[in-house]
């Protein structure tokens, strides 16, 4: 051995260190290298006791929610309660009455979820496209015992965030999507008083993953810019939104698989009826739920192994499903926003490609969920395309609330409205032990009555009615 | 071709956006960004090189870029997720984007096009689809499954158990009060006037549509009124 190769003292030439190194072009050729023990390789004579003790370090858990990240990472909150204190704006709390759960986001902050007195802040995707998500987050409430009007309240006073149309076309800016955002939050901050509840009774559930996104950007900027709020400040005092003068925020922004994920052990312990152990179940976290200001969402140490966001995946799991992971997990899910509308040939090549096809290869999937009305769209309608490809994959697509719902005993079509979606929830269905053709029956003879009038409500069509 | 003046302000434009320098941090060409990317799967476009564009101040390519590429970005924010500078290529897209269309350049003509539909809707209702929008003639790649129970679609959102959701030409029932605030929206924040910009005819009638809903709505008002004063 040369003494060059003494320990502490590896490859500290420019030749290297002999047969077995890694030179360019040619890794690994002798079968050595990194992958088998090079020439310079020397035991360190450690016993067994002292390797473990040496190589400690490495073993140890690095945990993200541990890290101190000093200056690196503002936390917006602090910064409104100062804006508050100096009569700036009102932040919407969450009070013990929204009876929250407290759960820890990316580094390890905490975060409240409220329970109860929500205000369903429509998405409009989901509700044009796949209503069985906001009426099975309806149902699941009403099955707790929640009181329309008292626990929860939807209505018509609200428009869309405009953000889908924002990152598709350009056509709006950061002004228009702050004044869309303080708007309906400042409904959802009043809208109790009109049934006798004081100001703020309802908090704000956001039902879409990239509404969700946009309000959490808009509102660090709202937070961080003095102009930006005095521009909006005008346009909500033309229309009647500010309190005492003021702008109104939101303490937290919430997003409903917020609300799923703490109450999961809830619905699962209370009120799941179907054992859905024998479903191979896959999850897609919708990329605005966790990559737009990612520090506010939701990690878990239960929920794989706290490295990826936990909602979804989380109530799969509460539920005892049989939770499989896939390669592309972190991969968006090709919406795009303009591109589902005009450049489908990319939307449905990449769902395809990056989710439909790995989650049907690797994990051999019985049902792929998600937590968004945009990558549910681009997953479900986009399978049967693919054949004109020779792809030939399929696998059903429903939210997260939707499975759960099923899990608990909703019906498929009333209430869980798998009617609307075009890939093969049936087979899901089926293998839940739910039959499909007698539900499709039924669902079939209800409709006669609908057309006569006969509907079923989950809460009082009067409510509905606001602003 | 624009001069290089014009190109000049147009990267003044960008850079004065107060969300510059919140997105843009630095850069060490690293690249992880456009790896993760799925736009740069299928398309001429990487997040790297719009960041380095940027970064390095070379204003005729981020021009150039501004007349295609910008287009190409899904906008899921991957590459914001992942970048070791806390840059958000994402966001800076969003911000040239908003630029092309205040300098009215064909590239934000172009993409808009296919838009007016869900334009049309957006503004004047509050909602960015409907139901009656998403049926199979327009969509046939959607293929023959389109949905599991064949009927009316009236009949159908009627068997949807949520009163608001009982609408065919919009996604929820949006309140004429609430449509008439987001005019006011529109307005007071230049969208109209970029809309204007962008499609005159659209603008046109959509100009027309919330003339109409604002005097729908002030006769509801009286007949309020009328109805208090009995």
């Amino acid at each position: 051995m040369s003494d060059k190769q003494k320990p502490g003292n590896h490859n500290t030439d420019a030749q290297g260190a002999g047969a077995g190194t890694m030179k360019p072009g040619f890794h690994n050729t002798d079968g050595q290298g990194v992958a088998g023990h090079g020439s310079m390789f020397q035991s360190t004579n450690l016993s067994p006791e002292e390797a473990v003790a040496a190589t400690d370090w490495v073993r140890k858990h690095v945990d993200r929610r541990t890290i101190d990240l000093g200056e690196r990472m503002d936390d917006v909150r602090d910064h409104m309660w100062e804006l508050e204190k100096e009569g700036e704006i009102i932040v919407h709390r969450i009070t013990d009455a929204h009876k929250p759960e407290i759960v820890q986001t990316l580094f390890g902050w905490d975060k409240k979820i409220p329970t109860t007195q929500l205000w369903h802040h429509k998405s409009c995707g989901q509700c044009g496209n796949i209503p069985g998500y906001p009426t099975s987050l309806m149902w699941f409430m009403n099955e707790f015992g929640y009181k329309p009007g008292v626990d929860y309240l939807d209505e018509t006073d609200q428009t869309s965030c405009t953000a889908w149309n924002y990152h598709g076309s350009g056509i709006g800016n950061v002004e228009s999507l702050a004044a869309v955002f303080l708007r309906n939050f400042h409904q959802a901050y009043v809208s109790g008083q009109r049934l006798g509840h004081d100001a703020g009774h309802f908090f704000p559930l956001v039902h879409c993953g990239t509404s969700y996104g946009n309000y959490k950007e808009i509102r660090k900027y709202l937070v961080e810019s003095p102009e930006l709020r005095e521009k909006v400040k005008k346009i909500l005092g033309k229309l009647g939104r500010l309190v005492d003068g003021k702008l109104v925020i939101p303490e937290e922004i919430i997003h409903y698989s917020e609300w799923v994920h703490v109450m999961r052990h809830r619905i699962a312990n209370e009120l799941q009826k179907i054992d859905v152990s024998n479903i191979r179940t896959t999850v897609h976290a919708a990329c605005h739920y966790y990559k737009m200001v990612h520090e506010d969402a939701i990690y878990d140490p239960t929920v794989l192994g706290g490295n990826r966001t936990a909602p979804g995946t989380s109530i799969a799991q509460a539920l005892g499903a049989n939770v499989i992971d896939y390669s592309t997990w972190y991969d968006c899910c090709g919406f795009g926003f303009r591109h589902i509308i005009s450049e489908r040939e990319f939307t449905r090549s990449f769902t395809m490609d990056r989710k439909i096809k790995v989650v049907r290869q690797e994990a051999n999937a019985d049902v792929l969920l998600g937590i968004d009305t945009g990558c549910i769209t681009t997953m479900d309608k986009n399978q049967w395309i693919g054949k004109s490809h020779g792809q030939d994959f399929s696998v059903p697509i429903m939210a997260d609330v939707q499975f759960a719902a099923l899990a608990c005993g909703a019906d498929p079509f009333k209430i869980v409205q798998l009617q609307w979606h075009a890939s093969p929830c049936e087979e899901a269905v089926e293998k839940m032990g739910i039959s499909w053709a007698e539900s499709k029956k039924r669902f079939e003879e209800y409709l006669k009555e609908v057309e006569q009038g006969k509907i079923e409500y989950l809460y009082d069509p009067k409510l509905a009615v606001g602003g | 071709m624009a001069t290089y003046a014009e190109m000049q302000q147009v990267f003044e434009d960008i850079k004065d956006d107060f969300r510059y320098d919140h997105e843009l941090n630095g850069c060490l060409n690293c690249g992880i960004c456009t790896a993760t990317c799925p736009s740069a799967q299928f398309y001429d476009y990487s997040p790297r090189e719009i960041v380095q564009l940027l970064w390095t101040e070379n204003v005729e390519q981020i021009y150039d870029a501004m007349q295609e590429k910008i287009w190409a970005c899904a906008q899921c924010m991957t590459c914001a997720a992942r970048c070791p500078f806390k840059n958000s290529p994402g966001g800076l897209v969003a911000i040239m984007r908003e630029v092309a269309i205040k300098h009215g350049m064909q590239s934000a003509k172009d993409v808009l096009r296919p838009f007016g539909r869900v334009m049309l809707k957006l503004i004047t209702t509050g909602n960015q689809l409907s139901p009656d929008m998403i049926q199979p003639d327009h969509f046939p790649d959607w293929g023959p499954n389109i949905q599991k129970v064949e009927g009316n679609l009236k009949t159908l959102r009627k068997a949807i158990p949520v009163k608001t959701l009982q609408t065919t030409d919009t996604a929820w029932e949006v309140s004429l009060k609430t449509s008439v605030e987001m005019y006011t929206i529109w307005e007071m924040t230049g969208v109209l006037d970029s809309l204007e910009l962008m499609d005159e005819n659209l603008f046109d009638v959509i100009d027309d549509f919330i003339d109409e809903k604002r005097e729908e709505y002030e006769d509801w008002l009286e007949e309020q009124e009328e109805d208090d004063d009995d």
